[in-house]
């Protein structure tokens, strides 16, 4: 059982799968929540599950971070690819700076009518 | 104590939507085949040679694709600025989460400079050893967030020395960019000698480009803890 989960071809689609459903979560949340401050999470959600199938899809069984330490005394084919997880590094700071400007404005818009829930949002008059 | 929960109908309807839509995005995705891993062969390869940095992730990052960090960086600080556009500097803020805890302050009295340096650490191993600016700035903020959690109001930034270190930091990879311009004709091309693969003396301008890019880390990360902690109008409390 264990073997079988442990080749390339299952193992990608578990990640796959699972990315898919923090995905789904991510996009719910988005569309159903009201309070501002949970869909931001609801955003952030989303975001790992790319994170997730971006790493996870580019990994392979038996290879190695491709770091030459312990043991490892130089770059060979034998390593996995290293700029998916280059580019994550820089969407995970993206992500971070995005979310943080975007609480920012949720904690405004709190001091300014005194609730974050989208659908009591009145400002341009349009309910009435 | 008793939880009465109702569920929407609209909330079922869009969960059942997205599921749906979900499976038959999964579906195509599955079909597709991954891509081949030319790219990072022939960067691991180039990496042998060109940069003499034994974390190849970094070498990338900082080197091969360095342009995109400062980028990286630049988004980092508009975002910083964005934030600082809500600040109002006539009221007093107070702190919202706050421990009154003898134990606390001194734990953080003790762990503080431990953490710092920690982090100085992560900084300067990041091209032996996974870590790096990124990593090694948000644990030097994670030590301010400890001093705030414990000393409350009482703890005060020096603003002066944050944009200072902010401000000195984004200079030093431009300017690190600009001798790589004028040496090497690329920007941010390495002007310094490689060292042996695996010393902290190693990988040209990576580590030096790598502590810049973890000072304005920190240095940002914990303008933004220190904001989202203290939004409490001190005349409300």
């Amino acid at each position: 059982m264990l073997e079988t989960l442990n080749q390339p071809t299952y193992l990608h689609f578990v990640i796959t799968v699972g990315a898919f459903g923090v995905f789904a979560i991510g996009l719910i949340g988005v569309l159903v929540k009201k309070n501002l401050f949970k869909i931001f999470l609801s955003f952030s959600l989303v975001e790992s599950s790319l994170f997730l199938f971006f790493i996870g899809s580019h990994y392979d069984v038996g290879k190695r971070a491709p770091i030459v330490a312990d043991g490892v005394m130089a770059f060979d084919h034998r390593m996995v690819d290293p700029v998916p997880q280059a580019m994550i590094l820089t969407t995970i700071v993206i992500g971070i700076a995005v979310l943080a400007l975007g609480l920012s404005y949720v904690v405004r818009y709190y001091r300014l009518s005194g609730h974050t829930r989208i659908d009591q949002m009145d400002e341009l008059g349009e309910a009435s | 104590m008793s939880f009465k929960k109702t569920i929407k109908l609209k909330t079922i309807l869009t969960a059942l939507l997205v599921s749906l839509l979900s499976i038959l995005l999964l579906k195509v995705i599955t079909q597709v085949p991954l891509t081949s891993q030319a790219l990072g062969i022939t960067l691991l390869d180039l990496n042998r040679d060109l940069t003499h940095s034994a974390n190849a992730v970094t070498s990338v990052v900082t080197y091969f694709r360095g342009l995109d960090t400062l980028g990286e960086v630049t988004i980092l600080f508009l975002s910083i600025f964005g934030v600082g556009i809500g600040i109002d500097r006539s009221t007093q803020m107070k702190t919202i989460l706050h421990y009154d805890n003898t134990l606390l302050k001194i734990g953080a009295h003790v762990l503080f400079p431990v953490i710092i340096l920690f982090g100085i650490y992560i900084i300067v191993h990041g091209h032996l050893s996974p870590g790096g600016g990124f990593q090694g700035g948000v644990v030097i903020a994670s030590a301010f967030l400890m001093k705030f959690l414990a000393y409350g109001d009482a703890y005060e930034l020096d603003h002066r020395i944050l944009v200072l270190f902010e401000a000195l930091s984004g200079v030093g990879v431009v300017v690190l960019g600009l001798l790589g311009l004028l040496s090497g004709g690329l920007f941010l091309s390495n002007v310094l000698p490689l060292g042996r693969l695996g010393t902290l003396l190693s990988g040209g301008i990576i580590p030096l480009l790598y502590l810049f890019v973890g000072l304005k880390v920190a240095a940002e990360i914990t303008v933004l803890v220190e904001y989202f902690l203290r939004t409490q109008d001190a005349r409300d409390a």
